[in-house]
C-alpha cells in the first residue's frame, strides 16, 4: 500500500546517546499525516527517548527529524504548537485546579476562545464538576484525564503519547480512543505495552529493540523521495 | 507579554497556595534578624555598622532557599517540561519566573526591613535603601533563577544552587553591603557602590537571559 499523504513525522538516522550508550540508534521512520501508529518494544527499548526527541525536549546526538515538515532543529513555536504530548508524569500543577491548569496552558498556546475549549474538554472528560478542586486530590485516573485535556487544549495535529492508558478505567480508555487514538485527521505515535489494544486503534506498528527499529509497518508504504511536506 | 504574565500569575498563585517554602524562608529571615538584634544589643552599643551585613546575609540565604524550592516543585511535577513543550520561548519563561520571584522576594524583604527598623531602632525604609535592596535583589534573583534550572535531578539541583550561586554573588554582596552602609551614613559615600550594584544587576540579568535557553537544553 502506498501512502500519498504528507509526512507528519519523518526521521533520518535519529540517534541519542547517554553516557556512551546509544539509547536511540539510527531511527528512520516516516509516518504520513493522519496515521495512528503504535510504538512498541520492551522496557528500555528507547520508546520514551524517541518520543522525547520528537517532542523537542531532548536534542539528538545525530540525525535529523521533521514534524509536519518543520525541522526539529529549528525548535520553532509553530512546530511545538503542532504537538500534543502525554508523558509518564502528568505535567500538572498539583496546587492548581483542573480549570486553572488548563487556563494556564491555554494562555501559553494562545488558544482562541479558550474558555469554550476548556469547558468542552472538561465536560467531555467528565471533569467539569471537579474543575475547582486542587489537582492534588484527584485520583491517578482523573489526573490522566486532565493530562489528556492539557495535551489537547490547543488542538494539536500530531500527538506523541507515552503509555496513554495508564491509570484509566474502561470509560477513560473509551474517551482516550475517541479524543486521541482514533481522532480523525490527527497523527498519533503512541508508546504502549497494551498489545491487546493495538488493533482497536492503530493502523501501523513501529517496534523498537535496543534503540533500533526492529519492525516498521508504516514507513514501508511511504514513498521515500519528495514525500516530506 | 501575555505568556510572561501568565507565568507570573501562575507562579504567584502557586507561591500563595504552597506557602510552606516561602513561609519557611520568611521565618528563617525573621528569626535571623531577631537573633542578630539581641546578640548585637548585648555585644555592642552601636549596631549600625553591622546592619548592612546582617540584612544582606539574611536576604541572600532566604532568596537562595526560596528559589531552590520553587524549581524543585516544577521539576518533580514535570510542569517545567510542559512549559518548555509550549510555543513560548525559554526567555519568556525565564522572565516570568524572574518577575514572580522578585515580587515574592521583595515582599519578604520589605517585611524584614520593617522588622529591622523596629528591632534595631534605625530608619531603614528610606527611598535610597529601598532602591539598593531592589537592585541587589534583581541581581541575585536573576542568578538564582538561572542556576535553579541546572542539574538533572532535585538532589543535584539542591547542591548546585548554593555551591554555584554563592561564589558568583560575592561581588554583588560586597557592593550591596557597602552601598547599604553608605546610605546609612556608616561608610561614607555610597554612589560608586550603588553604581557597581546596578552594573552587577544588569550583567546578571542579561547573562541569565542569554544563558537560560542553553541551560534548559538536554
Amino acid at each position: 500500500m502506498s501512502d500519498a499523504a504528507p509526512l507528519a513525522i519523518d526521521t533520518r538516522a535519529l540517534t541519542r546517546r547517554y553516557a556512551g550508550v546509544d539509547v536511540v540508534r539510527d531511527v528512520t521512520v516516516r509516518v504520513p499525516a493522519g496515521r495512528k501508529v503504535a510504538l512498541t518494544g520492551s522496557n528500555g527499548a528507547g520508546k520514551t527517548t524517541l518520543l522525547s526527541l520528537l517532542s523537542t525536549l531532548v536534542q539528538p546526538t545525530s540525525g535529523e527529524a521533521w514534524i509536519a515538515g518543520r525541522s526539529l532543529g529549528e525548535r520553532s513555536a509553530a512546530l511545538r504548537r503542532s504537538l500534543g504530548v502525554l508523558r509518564h508524569s502528568p505535567m500538572l500543577y498539583e496546587a492548581l485546579s483542573p480549570l486553572e491548569n488548563l487556563e494556564f496552558f491555554a494562555r501559553l498556546y494562545h488558544v482562541p476562545d479558550a474558555a469554550t475549549r476548556i469547558e468542552e474538554l472538561l465536560r467531555l472528560l467528565g471533569l467539569w464538576r471537579r474543575r475547582h478542586e486542587p489537582a492534588s486530590i484527584l485520583s491517578r485516573g482523573t489526573h490522566q484525564r486532565l493530562s489528556i485535556a492539557r495535551a489537547l487544549v490547543h488542538r494539536p495535529a500530531v500527538l506523541l503519547l507515552d503509555e496513554p492508558e495508564t491509570g484509566l478505567d474502561p470509560e477513560g480508555i473509551a474517551l482516550l480512543d475517541e479524543l486521541m487514538l482514533r481522532a480523525p485527521g490527527v497523527t498519533v505515535l503512541a508508546a504502549t505495552h497494551r498489545v491487546d489494544r493495538i488493533e482497536a486503534w492503530a493502523d501501523g506498528v513501529i517496534r523498537l529493540d535496543r534503540g533500533r527499529v526492529a519492525e516498521d509497518t508504516v514507513s514501508a508504504s511511504v514513498p521515500h523521495a519528495g514525500a516530506r511536506a | 507579554m501575555n505568556a510572561t504574565f501568565a507565568v507570573v500569575a501562575k507562579d504567584l498563585r502557586l507561591a500563595w497556595r504552597d506557602r510552606a517554602g516561602w513561609l519557611t524562608a520568611g521565618a528563617f529571615a525573621t528569626i535571623s534578624i531577631l537573633i542578630y538584634s539581641f546578640a548585637f544589643d548585648l555585644a555592642t552599643n552601636d549596631v549600625r555598622p553591622l546592619l548592612p551585613g546582617v540584612l544582606w546575609t539574611t536576604f541572600l540565604f532566604a532568596g537562595v532557599f526560596a528559589a531552590g524550592a520553587g524549581f524543585q516543585r516544577e521539576a518533580e511535577e514535570g510542569t517545567f517540561d510542559a512549559m518548555l513543550l509550549s510555543p513560548v520561548s525559554p526567555t519568556v519563561i525565564f522572565l516570568g519566573k524572574l518577575i514572580s520571584s522578585l515580587i515574592a522576594l521583595i515582599a519578604i524583604e520589605f517585611a524584614l526591613l520593617i522588622a529591622a527598623t523596629i528591632l534595631f531602632d534605625e530608619p531603614l525604609l528610606t527611598p535610597e535603601l529601598v532602591a539598593i535592596v531592589m537592585l541587589g535583589t534583581a541581581g541575585y534573583a536573576s542568578l538564582t533563577t538561572l542556576l535553579g534550572t541546572l542539574g538533572s535531578g532535585p538532589r543535584t539541583r539542591a547542591v548546585l544552587l548554593p555551591v554555584m550561586a554563592l561564589p558568583l554573588l560575592v561581588p554583588m554582596l560586597i557592593a550591596a553591603v557597602r552601598a547599604t552602609g553608605g546610605s546609612l551614613g556608616i561608610f561614607g559615600g555610597d554612589a560608586p557602590w550603588t553604581l557597581l550594584l546596578a552594573v552587577f544587576a544588569l550583567w546578571s540579568t542579561l547573562t541569565a537571559i542569554i544563558l537560560f535557553p542553553l541551560a534548559v537544553e538536554r
